[in-house]
């Protein structure tokens, strides 16, 4: 079913909420000098809790297109759009205390989160090539201020540049591949596109020139979600971003782009055949996406493995994790596709989690430094505890949630009988947990000499290491709803 | 107020007084507590005595509400044994009808009587919030044990009580004897708890529902139909397990050990638990089940000469022994195997009966006991008493008409209540002259060690210590008060079941109680067929009075008059008497046969964890350091040599490292080359 322009709007609540939060949160930020930074914050949230509760409160009936076929409405898109929405609280919550963004005016930071989230909502809603185009230069665009936000820190305007130029390069391939698709099909409707090619039955020079546009529009997607061998800016842009900016960008942006990826290539290149996916005309694809999924997450714990900075730690633990859902988006199956949502589900709280207490130690201590962790667990057990759960769930350890992840995807990758793709992540998870457990032994094994001096957390801050804490410890128990809402959210949108 | 809507609430106030007592009572004054503990309790008498009232007001046929709270099991579906799918499904669900009605009123009433004269009695003791808690959460357990409307929340109740009563008999927990009694009266009831929980699985394969109504509906219906026929070997099955729950907690022959032990708890508990009401749940079942037992005519025999021989021989113990509250342990057991003897007749409401009249006149003789060792300090050997009826003279009254009324003496009240289950026993066809001249033996024995015990204690000269008599004191109100009440309870409580015998000369007053209590109450169809003249009523009457009496003289003329008599009986039946007094050596003869026996096997098996188990377990460690050691030498000259080499991983990380130089322009060339690569791959394929 495809709704007019105005009867979308109906479905359109989420983001026109958004959108009104931005206008506002700009308005105060002129308007209001006194109050602004107490308002914007509340402006901010509330619009996100807003969109929030529209997204679940959306009952669309049936899968369906927005806006003469731009947007795709589906329980897929609905998962991406609470996600997007539940991290744009978080990171908001994160930020309000951190000494970093305390350093300069906030009033832009508020609107560009808003910005971003609008713009990741609507790339998991995109289901034509134009809108997703767009949609996906909104939230690069706003990303690179918000990398660059503190304009008198060198190593942030350079993450920042970086960012700019690489995401042009990967932009700009990805438009030459769409480019080639709008030629080779005449249209720029993913649904239209495919019944193109499976109407046209591509063979010969044909199939080169679509194998073409797979690769260089990956390297949109890859871009997004730092896939090997699109990944490098993103130790850099991690390390230089400030801190509750970089764990935005490697939880959000990397889901959307995998929201856009699984759309893509689900719905515009492949027809669905009952629980499984197949690729149009026998593409020898999911090999190569296999490959780039072993790469990304080995390449990202062996980077990991020596370095000394907390945050550039993350930053390749980052990359890792993309490889692990992208095992679970190549199987092109429900299962796979169910594994790929529940990790990502998980890896929200545990890697936002993990950001977050280095985003407390820096308040206080201004390092990212490994050896400046030393006695943490003396100076602040409940610290050291929560960033001991978060990272022993980023491992996969039961009964923390990072398990659900793991289980998820190695049970869908076996399923497949892919064995040895299940076994060199086994191996990676192997190699993970030990640049994982070594930031645990600098907190609680390895004391220096200065007698511990109790660390300053504040309340907020407390209450939200709390919130991000109860998911990791109790998702494993209540799995069930996490089960079911996933499997629902599985259903995309056919364009039939 | 239609307090036959407030069903739950009658059980509800005792579990939030128990609440409040377990929880805040350390903080509270003792005051507080009683209030609080007495308070709730007497709540609870109210509702009650305002649901009988509004039940009585209901049509003979319509006395049944039943309250359903809340959906506790739906545990799905279940195979029947004839081969039908049926729900399991608990509902938590409370149903009053006359049955109910009655043991609410008793359990209640004497309940609160006992809640107040604990009061006193343990005004000088520790642990005063934890009694009144324990008090307090047993009330809560009994009330749902006999208003549940279905076997799976009566068997909470049931539990509840077990749990109670083990809490309460080891109240006084430093001391080993009170802690050991509350063991064993645990574990005895645990056997018998088996038996009730199996006699529940079997109904539920057998009828597909526990609720009560469901049960007894279908066994009607099915038994008119004519698919049950009496002595079903299911149903005989079911009762004999229910009444094996029965026997645990009513303390019958064979599992009777745990009651005189007891006795170890403090003399209030031993008169609400141990005498009037929880004991007595067994009798309760029993009767609430009466239509499956009159459908197994062998179930009700075994029933009825469980329940006689438990009367004699309960009653023979009883004679000799020495202990205050031990006598009337005895008694309570003896008087326990008249109920059941009643039920297993087919009477059994002559059975409840005798339970209501019995649950006043025997609290009213442990509360008598209970002022007689508050009087003496603590003194419970009957041998160092005597004397004390002027001295405590509303103790001696009230227990003289306990006395008086157990002993079976008109008009009071267990004088009726017993002899009609005499009666019955002779007269029902089911009944059987053996078990009528047991029960008449056990009635004279019972007189006797009534008076005995009277004797010993209040007449003839004191044999106290000079330092305990110094200290004998009348009890203060809070205790005397409830003793009264009580003892206007021993005498009245009888007259609501007048036997038509006597009524029908006392301007015919009918048989009120049996007449209430029969719509709850199945009746074996030939019970009531088995007339026999008035004379001979009248005659056996006279009988089990004269017994009564002969019991009298002989305590006066043993005790008072002759006191060298029983000495010289003692000598001359040493044997007897030993064996009496150590209680027919039951105890020693369990210990041998089953609890050492137990124990041994406990030895044994922690013999085959020793050897067998712990062996397994250190041979397999052994087995694992074998392997390790091989592994190990693998390890060292080949996985170690291929590790060494694999530093590698570790040692990979830096040229990654070094791969991310920070020109981005390097990174842009990277990344082009790797999608040439790809598209490379795809070329050369």
């Amino acid at each position: 079913m495809n709704l007019g322009n105005l009867d979308s709007l109906t479905f359109f609540y989420p983001e026109l909420i958004l959108l009104g939060g931005i206008l506002l949160v700009v308005i105060s930020d002129i308007s209001l000098k006194g109050l602004r930074d107490r308002v914007n914050p509340l402006l901010t949230l509330a619009a996100l809790l807003l969109a929030l509760f529209y997204t679940l409160q959306t009952d669309h009936g049936s899968a369906m297109t927005l806006f003469e076929g731009m947007l795709a409405l589906d329980n897929f898109a609905l998962f991406f759009k609470a996600f997007m929405l539940v991290a744009g609280v978080l990171v908001l919550l994160g930020s309000l205390h951190s000494e970093e963004l305390a350093a300069v005016h906030q009033g832009e930071f508020h609107a560009l989160l808003l910005a971003v989230t609008l713009g990741m909502l609507l790339m998991a809603n995109s289901a034509h090539l134009v809108m997703l185009y767009l949609s996906l230069e909104l939230v690069s665009l706003t990303s690179y201020i918000m990398v660059g936000y503190l304009r008198s820190d060198r190593l942030s305007n350079e993450a920042s540049m970086k960012y700019i130029l690489f995401g042009a390069v990967s932009t700009g391939a990805m438009l030459y591949g769409f480019s080639l698709l709008y030629g080779m099909t005449g249209s720029l409707d993913l649904f239209a596109i495919r019944d193109a090619l499976l109407a046209q039955e591509v063979v010969g020079f044909n199939q080169v020139t679509l194998m073409l546009v797979v690769v260089l529009t990956t390297a949109g997607f890859g871009f997004k979600t730092a896939a090997v061998p699109f990944h490098f800016w993103c130790p850099d842009v991690y390390t230089g971003a400030p801190t509750p900016v970089t764990a935005f960008l490697s939880v959000a942006p990397k889901a959307a782009g995998f929201a856009i990826l699984v759309r893509f290539f689900l719905g515009g290149l492949s027809q669905p055949a009952g629980e499984q996916w197949g690729f149009i005309s026998g593409i020898d694809w999911p090999l190569v996406l296999i490959v780039v999924s072993v790469l990304t997450m080995s390449l990202g714990n062996i980077a990991a493995l020596t370095q000394n900075n907390l945050k550039r730690m993350l930053a390749y633990s980052s990359i890792a994790h993309a490889g692990y859902i992208l095992m679970g988006a190549v199987l092109l199956t429900g299962t796979g596709l169910k594994a790929m949502l529940v990790y990502l589900f998980v890896y929200l709280f545990m890697n936002l989690g993990a950001f977050f207490v280095v985003t407390v130690i820096f308040n206080s201590e201004k390092t990212f430094e490994l050896q400046d962790y030393n006695g943490m667990f003396r100076r602040s057990p409940f610290l050291a505890v929560a960033m001991s759960i978060f990272l022993l769930s980023l491992i996969g350890i039961p009964p923390f949630a990072g398990f659900l992840g793991k289980l998820y995807i190695f049970g869908a990758v076996i399923d497949q009988g892919l064995y040895w793709f299940a076994v060199v992540g086994a191996l990676n998870a192997a190699v993970a947990a030990f640049y994982y457990m070594r930031i645990m032994k600098h907190m609680i094994l390895e004391n220096d000499d200065r007698p511990p001096t109790p660390l300053q957390i504040s309340p907020l801050n407390r209450a939200l290491l709390v919130l991000l804490l109860v998911p990791n410890i109790l998702l494993i128990v209540f799995w069930s709803p996490i089960d079911r809402w996933t499997a629902n959210s599985i259903t995309l949108f056919g364009g039939l | 107020m239609n307090f036959l809507e407030m069903l739950a609430l009658i059980p509800l106030f005792p579990a939030a007084g128990a609440l409040i007592n377990g929880l805040l009572g350390r903080r509270c004054s003792r005051a507080c507590i009683s209030t609080v503990a007495c308070g709730t309790v007497g709540v609870s008498f109210l509702l009650s005595l305002g649901a009988f009232y509004q039940l009585l007001g209901r049509p003979e046929g319509q006395r049944l509400v039943e309250q359903e709270l809340f959906t506790w099991i739906p545990a799905g579906a279940g195979e029947l044994s004839s081969g039908a799918i049926s729900q399991f499904l608990v509902q938590w669900g409370y149903q009053l009808d006359p049955l109910s009605a009655v043991m609410i009123l008793v359990v209640t009433g004497v309940g609160f009587l006992i809640h107040i004269y604990s009061i006193g009695y343990m005004a000088h003791e520790g642990g005063y919030a934890r009694f009144f808690t324990y008090m307090n959460l047993f009330m809560f357990s009994m009330l749902t044990l006999v208003l549940a409307n279905n076997f799976v929340v009566m068997f909470v109740g049931w539990e509840g009580v077990g749990l109670c009563s083990y809490l309460l008999i080891g109240f006084y927990y430093e001391r080993k004897s009170a802690a050991d009694a509350g063991k064993k009266a645990f574990i005895v009831n645990r056997i018998g708890d088996f038996g009730f929980m199996l006699g529940m699985f079997l109904i539920f394969t057998a009828f597909g529902t526990l609720d009560f109504t469901g049960v007894f509906g279908l066994v009607e219906t099915q038994a008119q139909a004519g698919v049950l026929a009496s002595g079903d070997a299911t149903i005989t099955a079911i009762c004999i397990l229910l009444f094996v729950g029965a026997m645990g907690k009513s303390a019958q022959v064979p599992l009777y050990v745990w009651l005189p032990d007891a006795m170890e708890g403090p003399t209030p508990v031993s008169a609400l638990i141990h005498a009037a009401t929880m004991v007595t749940a067994g009798v309760y079942m029993v009767a609430r089940c009466s239509a499956l037992f009159v459908l197994s005519p062998d179930a009700m025999l075994l029933v009825a000469v469980v329940g006689a021989f438990t009367a004699i021989f309960a009653a023979s113990i009883g004679l000799v022994q020495n202990d205050i509250k031990r006598v009337l342990a005895y008694s309570t057991v003896s008087q326990l195997g008249y109920m059941f003897l009643a039920c297993g007749v087919g009477a059994f409401g002559a059975g409840v009966f005798h339970l209501m009249t019995h649950a006043f006149f025997k609290a009213l003789l442990f509360l008598g006991a209970g002022s007689v060792i508050h009087a003496l300090s603590g003194e419970q050997d009957m041998r160092r008493m005597g004397g004390l009826r002027t001295r405590i003279p509303a103790t001696f009254w009230t227990m003289m008409v306990g006395t008086v009324a157990i002993a079976g003496f008109p008009p009071l009240a267990g004088f009726f209540s017993k002899d009609e289950i005499l009666w019955r026993a002779f007269s029902s066809s089911q009944g059987h002259v053996l078990l009528w001249a047991v029960g008449v033996l056990a009635a004279g024995m019972t007189s006797f060690y009534m008076f005995r015990m009277i004797f010993l204690t209040f007449l003839g000269k004191s044999r106290m210590s000079r330092e305990v008599d110094s200290h004998v004191h009348e009890s203060p109100k809070v205790m005397t008060v409830p003793l009264g009440l009580l003892a206007v309870g021993a005498v009245v409580s009888g007259w609501v079941g007048i036997p038509h015998l006597i009524g029908q000369y006392l301007h015919h007053l009918p048989q009120y109680f049996e007449h209430f209590l029969s719509p709850a109450l199945a009746h074996p169809a030939a019970v009531e067929g088995g007339h026999a003249s008035e004379g001979l009523e009248w005659g056996l009457m006279a009988l089990s009075v004269a017994i009564a009496l002969l019991g009298l003289w002989l305590a006066r003329r043993f005790y008072l008059t002759h006191p060298a008599l029983p000495e010289h009986l003692v000598s001359r039946f040493k044997h007897t008497y030993t064996t009496l007094l150590n209680k027919y050596w039951v105890d020693e003869v369990y210990d041998l046969l089953i609890v050492n026996r137990t124990k041994d096997l406990a030895n044994r098996l922690a013999g085959f964890d020793n050897r067998v188990v712990d062996g397994a377990v250190n041979g397999s460690a052994w087995l694992t350091r074998l392997t390790a050691s091989v592994s190990g030498f693998f390890d060292y000259w080949i996985v170690d040599l291929a590790v060494r080499r694999s530093d590698l991983i570790y040692y990979l990380s830096f040229p990654l490292r070094r791969i991310q130089t920070g020109v981005i322009q390097t990174y842009a060339a990277l990344t082009i080359g790797g999608i040439l690569v790809i598209v490379g791959y795809f070329i050369l394929t």
